[in-house]
């Protein structure tokens, strides 16, 4: 390899083709006289512009598509020369760092030597050691190109912001599923909204036995298992409820504050008396059917209750989970949108709530597709005031435009798996963490289970990843119409 | 060349062609060399030769080459006697002494290649059509009379008939160049130049027309072998428009072994890859005073 050419951050390297290197690929640039070296990371693999090239494949086409037979008679054997000049490639590569007496700093400020620099393919595991991504709290994602196992550290996802985006069927679930599990067994305690119920099963191998997060997997299914009393819950909450899940006015909501303060200095905090109250209070009578329209929806959603046996275990869970670490899966599968709405409030204001008393320390939040069931305000609340609070989100999308850019400015980590639409490509570039450049070209060619890690847990060395396989009983499959004919 | 052209006319009638589609072998020749670099000593030299069979309607080739020279001041006569002595099967006393300057080395040598390639085509087919690039003039130091007599006369023997095409010519009729007084009749037509006197010791081993075989205003000087009947001339250029493709009064054959042996930037750049780490030659790159003193103004100097 030869160093070619720099215009700003960019590289360009000469690449002859018995050295195999591929986008994603790091090299390291030795210049021996300055004593540093760069190290670059391959973004773009081009053809080299070779001069007469063009004459090359047009004579060899000169009978309108049909290639002319012959014989070439080559004794000094310059073929493979011409192949050799002519399969040249332009390395394309972006600086990530500088190398000083083992030291890594961030300046591209200096120039390698062009004739007398080294370049090398810089094996990822040596590029982890310089990096220093290791830790106490190992993760394996998965096996790199040239095999060395990608283990990040779990203290890297803690209080940060992370997305995993991707189209559909690349991977997203399952490593989010993978991150999810491991930070369980470093004693986490998470909380999943599960939208398409795919994480319900976590805690069985594929073959449907127990695993070792049996016990550390607790489901909770809205109006089954996971329903509420009106005692449990702060007016605040149900008021987020009514506001935001339900569009009530806040004419209406004023009312309803008077009629809960009410209900619950006489001790009379129920679905029932709720509805008797509404029905005998005195006000507006668009204000009372305004508020019998919501208490309807709160009823039908049966995610509301008077008994009280049945409505502990939400907190029983999230205090289970923080003593041994586990997942409390909130399963929204075969909820309607109000009702996911609903739940979301109800779970969302219930963590704040027990991280405000400390009752819980802090918790890892994977919501699978947010914008389906989170309010407006929640976005900003969420990387902002929740995680001062201990609520450390992860987002799974495959619509990376339903996430907001100020979100991907913030991110810490975002998991990107194939993208081929320009469009969406486009929305995640805006990360903070990252290039434009980067981002466009090697996620445009990620394989399915691949994916290009970025942020904190790979210490801003974006890197291509197979995301290892998990033996859990996988529930996110997509029901086929022709699944027994084929 | 040098030629008397003061007498060259073009008979006013033209001669009509049709196309003839009987089957016939069309081969053609071409050779091409270039300096691909300099040493401390001399010159790189490559050469490289390509022929094209037109047979059932399918073109083939022979690509021979490329040949790589390093020529010096030194060796330059060494070299050019033992290629002609190994192409040509001449000895050097035979041979006409030819003065060698190193520039015109890449020529030369080429020219041996292209010689020796249309002999070969000459002996080795039977009844065909053979076209070469260039003219039938002999004498030169390039194309000695006895070996372009022997080329024809072994294809004569052979039922072979050579036609030989120009590009360029210098034959002047009237003022004008002779490819470019076209008469308004409708091609494929010939013009017969008559009156041609070359200059001892230059011999002209053709008959000389104007061919104007496709629509569009081109027009070439072909040479046709002066031994071969008027008739067999005529119907040789009649089956060559019946068994190959024409663009712009070009025949594709001879268009292909020109396209197939010319070198491209990336060969040339592959060449010097080969010494480089064949023979551990340095190529030097001397700076283009051209270009060094006239800036944009001064020519370009090739790959050299």
């Amino acid at each position: 390899m030869k160093l070619y050419k720099k215009e700003g951050n960019i590289i360009q390297i000469l690449s002859f083709p018995n050295e195999t290197v591929e986008k994603g690929d790091y090299l390291i640039i030795e210049d021996g006289d300055a004593g540093k070296a760069l190290i670059v990371q391959v973004i773009d693999v081009q053809f080299a512009s070779i001069p007469g090239v063009l004459e090359e494949l047009l004579r060899s086409l000169p009978d309108g598509g049909e290639l002319i037979q012959g014989e070439d008679f080559d004794p000094l054997e310059i073929a493979p020369h011409i192949t050799y000049i002519q399969d040249a490639s332009m390395l394309i590569c972006k600086i990530r760092a500088t190398v000083e007496n083992e030291n890594l700093s961030p300046s591209s400020s200096w120039l390698p030597s062009r004739s007398q620099s080294m370049i090398k393919k810089l094996p990822i595991p040596m590029l982890l050691k310089l990096a220093k991504v290791n830790g106490k709290l190992p993760i394996i994602l998965g096996g790199t190109k040239d095999s060395a196992l990608l283990t990040i550290d779990a203290s890297s996802l803690d209080g940060r912001l992370n997305i995993i985006t991707g189209k559909k069927e690349t991977g997203k679930s399952h490593l989010s599923k993978l991150l999810m599990l491991n930070m369980v067994g470093y004693k986490a305690t998470v909380v999943v909204f599960d939208l398409n119920g795919e994480y319900i099963s976590l805690g069985m191998t594929s073959d449907e036995k127990r695993n070792a997060y049996h016990d550390k997997i607790h489901v909770l299914t809205p109006s089954q298992n996971f329903k509420v009393a009106l005692k449990q819950v702060n007016l605040h909450v149900l008021l987020g409820i009514l506001i935001h899940a339900l569009h009530l006015p806040g004419t209406s909501a004023r009312e309803f504050r008077r009629i809960w303060q009410s209900l619950k200095e006489r001790n009379m905090l129920n679905m029932h008396e709720l509805s008797e109250a509404i029905r005998n209070w005195h006000c507006n009578q668009h204000v009372r059917d305004a508020l019998f329209s919501r208490y309807h929806a709160l009823a039908n959603s049966g995610f509301f209750t008077d008994e009280m046996g049945g409505a502990m275990l939400l907190e029983e869970c999230l205090f289970k989970a923080s003593e041994h670490g586990g997942a409390v899966i909130i399963n929204l599968k075969n909820t309607s949108a109000i009702d996911r709405q609903i739940v979301v409030e109800y779970v969302l204001g219930k963590l704040v709530e027990l991280l405000i008393s400390w009752k819980l320390r802090a918790i890892f939040l994977f919501a699978e597709e947010a914008h389906l069931y989170l309010r407006e305000t929640y976005w900003d609340d969420i990387v902002t005031r929740m995680r001062h609070f201990g609520i450390f989100t992860t987002f799974i999308t495959n619509q990376p435009d339903t996430i907001r850019e100020n979100i991907y400015r913030q991110a810490d980590n975002i998991f990107l798996f194939n993208f081929t639409n320009e469009h969406d490509l486009e929305v995640v570039s805006r990360a903070a963490r990252i290039d434009a450049e980067t981002i466009k070209s090697i996620a445009r060619d990620l394989p399915p289970h691949h994916c290009l890690a970025l942020g904190k847990v790979v210490r801003d060395f974006p890197m291509v990843v197979k995301v290892k396989a998990l033996d859990v009983k996988t529930m996110g499959e997509t029901r086929l119409f022709f699944k027994d004919m084929n | 060349m040098l030629m008397q052209t003061h007498a060259v006319q073009l008979k006013p009638q033209p001669i009509l062609l049709t196309s003839r589609r009987e089957e016939t072998t069309v081969a053609a020749v071409d050779t091409s060399c270039m300096k691909i670099g300099e040493t401390r000593h001399g010159i790189l030299i490559a050469v490289r030769g390509a022929t094209v069979c037109k047979q059932n309607r399918k073109y083939r080739y022979m690509r021979i080459g490329p040949f790589i020279f390093h020529v010096t001041e030194e060796n330059k006569k060494e070299v050019y006697a033992t290629l002609q002595a190994a192409y040509l099967n001449a000895s050097h006393e035979h041979m006409p002494q030819v003065m060698l300057n190193l520039m015109q080395m890449p020529t030369r040598i080429a020219n041996l290649l292209e010689k020796w390639l249309q002999i070969t085509l000459a002996k080795t087919l039977n009844n065909s059509l053979i076209l070469f690039d260039g003219s039938l003039t002999s004498g030169t130091p390039d194309t000695p009379t006895t070996l372009m007599k022997e080329t024809l006369s072994t294809a004569r023997e052979k039922g072979n008939i050579i036609l030989a095409f120009s590009k360029i010519t210098n034959l002047r009729f009237n003022g004008h160049i002779i490819t470019e007084m076209l008469p308004l009749h409708k091609p494929p037509y010939m013009l017969e130049a008559v009156g041609l006197k070359p200059k001892p010791p230059i011999v002209l081993l053709g008959d000389v027309y104007v061919a104007r075989l496709t629509h569009g205003n081109y027009a070439f000087r072909l040479d046709i072998d002066k031994e071969v009947s008027s008739e067999q001339k005529i119907l040789a250029v009649e089956r060559l428009l019946g068994n190959d493709l024409f663009q712009q009064s070009y025949p594709e054959t001879l268009r292909l072994s020109h396209i197939l042996c010319t070198f491209t930037a990336n060969e040339v750049i592959a060449m010097q890859h080969f010494i480089t780490r064949k023979y551990g030659l340095r190529i030097l790159i001397r700076p283009d005073m051209h270009k060094l003193l006239f800036g944009p103004f001064g020519r370009g100097e090739g790959y050299s």
